[in-house]
């Protein structure tokens, strides 16, 4: 036996890498199914290491291994954060990344579905696969699960992702500019338009791709304002989950159009600002989203402003 | 096997994901149950679409399942009773195991850091070939020797601590 079925394995884990990849071509792909069908301890080498590769164990070693500091260390900033290592470890999140490849043609079979909220109403929708999304007023979302992907479009408004972990399958958001995928397990995006959105992150690790190679990973407690070409970070997210979910807002040197786009999600009755530029002031706070009017207060105190209502709409000026 | 919807290839691809099933859960009571519903999916997908691998694709979907059925069975056992163990451990609870933990990580930190980084950057933050290439100068080629030699680093290290994979030959 020995040096046969060593050759054996070596295969298939060249096998493991190369069909883990995303993009395959079909020459390789026929290869593959070739090399299965021609000996059965081919399908057993590959059966034995895929579950190894796959396995949470192996997940939560290399945690560990890739936490501790080792001799040499000059890429800091691809490495995991230390401190938080311990709650990493037993997560086993990443999930192996693929699938799409897999398949040639673009139509796939799926489980669909569109949600959407009206404004001043917020909805809870749990998925088959047991992840829940609360979605904000005024919110519109298409999911799209299949046995091997779970993602989901933002196409307007903001929503709360609590994601069912599951190693091989991963869950991505999509918000047009910016995607999330989920390694870990609860975050908040926003879209507050079309060039600007905002990822939290309340439990696990995210990682964000914003488009022409900028990337990051968040972990629990930070966030990402992505507007156009500008990044900035947000820290110190300390709550479970986002204050929406309870009817607030938090505002940090946050522009009063966004404080506003926020309301305007859960206020029967919209806010219009009575100038555009009156949307660039920054208003920091805790704001109560089912009080308009006590926030317009808060804000035209702090800016010398005012307001008053209109027909059916409150008109902030100055 | 571009054009694998032929019923008469049905059977080979059957009896392959019976025995993937097999060897990956290592529960010879669910693999009849698993390869089954695999191969219903992949019939019902190339229905409708082109599939440019059928036992990757195939394997997948088991992988899925089995994992799935893994995560439902350690939610039972974790409410019904902390003790309650199976007759026939699936082998994936034998590789979160406490144990095959330790032996990963002894295993690790053996390899040389190189490997290990590799490996770190390609299960975990699943970054692509040529990118770990490109960070650690070094080639495709060698990115991907590194990647093989440390799975078989690894399952050697189980061999040897004698952790009972099954489909042993």
């Amino acid at each position: 036996m020995g040096s046969e079925f060593h050759d054996i394995d070596m295969q298939a884990a060249r096998w493991i890498d190369r069909m883990n990849r995303p993009v395959q071509d079909t020459e390789v792909a026929a290869e593959f199914d070739r090399w299965i069908l021609k000996d059965p301890r081919h399908i057993d080498a590959y059966a034995r290491l895929s579950a190894i590769w796959q396995s949470d164990g192996l997940d939560s070693a290399l945690r560990l291994a890739g936490a501790v500091p080792t001799a040499s260390n000059d890429d800091d900033s691809q490495r995991w954060p230390r401190p938080a290592w311990r709650r990493l470890v037993g997560m086993g999140a990443a999930s192996l990344c693929l699938l799409f490849a897999l398949l040639v043609g673009p139509r796939l079979i799926m489980e669909q579905t569109a949600f959407a909220t009206p404004r001043g109403a917020t909805k809870l929708v749990t998925l088959s696969d047991g992840s829940k999304i609360r979605m904000n007023g005024a919110t519109r979302i298409a999911v799209r699960i299949t046995p091997w992907s779970r993602h989901v479009a933002l196409e307007r408004g903001e929503a709360f992702f609590d994601v069912a972990h599951e190693r091989l399958r991963s869950f991505s958001v999509d918000t047009g500019g910016t995607s999330v995928s989920v390694l870990g397990t609860a975050f908040d995006v926003d879209r507050l338009d079309a060039d600007t959105q905002v990822v939290q992150v309340y439990r696990g690790l995210v990682s964000v791709d914003a488009g022409l190679g900028r990337r990051w990973r968040l972990p629990a407690g930070s966030g990402l304002r992505v507007s156009g070409d500008s990044v900035r970070s947000l820290r110190d997210i300390k709550a479970q989950h986002p204050g929406w979910t309870e009817g607030w807002y938090e505002a940090e040197d946050t522009p009063v159009w966004q404080l506003v786009q926020s309301l305007n999600r859960t206020s029967a009755r919209p806010i219009a600002l009575a100038e555009p530029a009156l949307g660039e002031l920054l208003v920091s706070g805790r704001f109560q989203t089912n009080r308009p009017a006590a926030v317009l207060d808060a804000v035209a105190a702090i800016h010398d402003l005012r307001w008053k209502e209109d027909g059916d709409r409150y008109i902030l000026s100055r | 096997m571009a054009d694998a919807a032929r019923p008469d290839e049905w059977d080979a691809v059957r009896t392959a994901v019976l025995r993937y099933v097999r060897g990956r859960s290592g529960r010879p009571d669910i693999a009849d149950d698993i390869a089954q519903e695999t191969v219903a999916r992949l019939v019902e997908l190339s229905a409708v679409q082109q599939i440019s691998s059928i036992f990757a694709l195939a394997f997948r979907i088991s992988d899925n399942l089995i994992i799935d059925m893994h995560r439902r069975e350690r939610r039972l056992s974790d409410e019904v009773d902390a003790d309650w163990q199976s007759d026939e451990p699936s082998l994936d609870r034998v590789l979160d195991s406490r144990r095959a933990f330790d032996i990963f990580n002894r295993c690790l930190r053996r390899m040389p850091p190189l490997r290990r980084e590799v490996l770190i950057r390609r299960r975990l933050n699943q970054e692509s070939c040529r990118a770990i290439g490109e960070d650690l100068s070094l080639s495709a080629k060698a990115v991907e020797k590194h990647i093989t030699r440390g799975m078989i680093d690894l399952r050697k290290a189980l061999e040897q601590a004698g952790v009972d994979l099954v489909g042993q030959d």
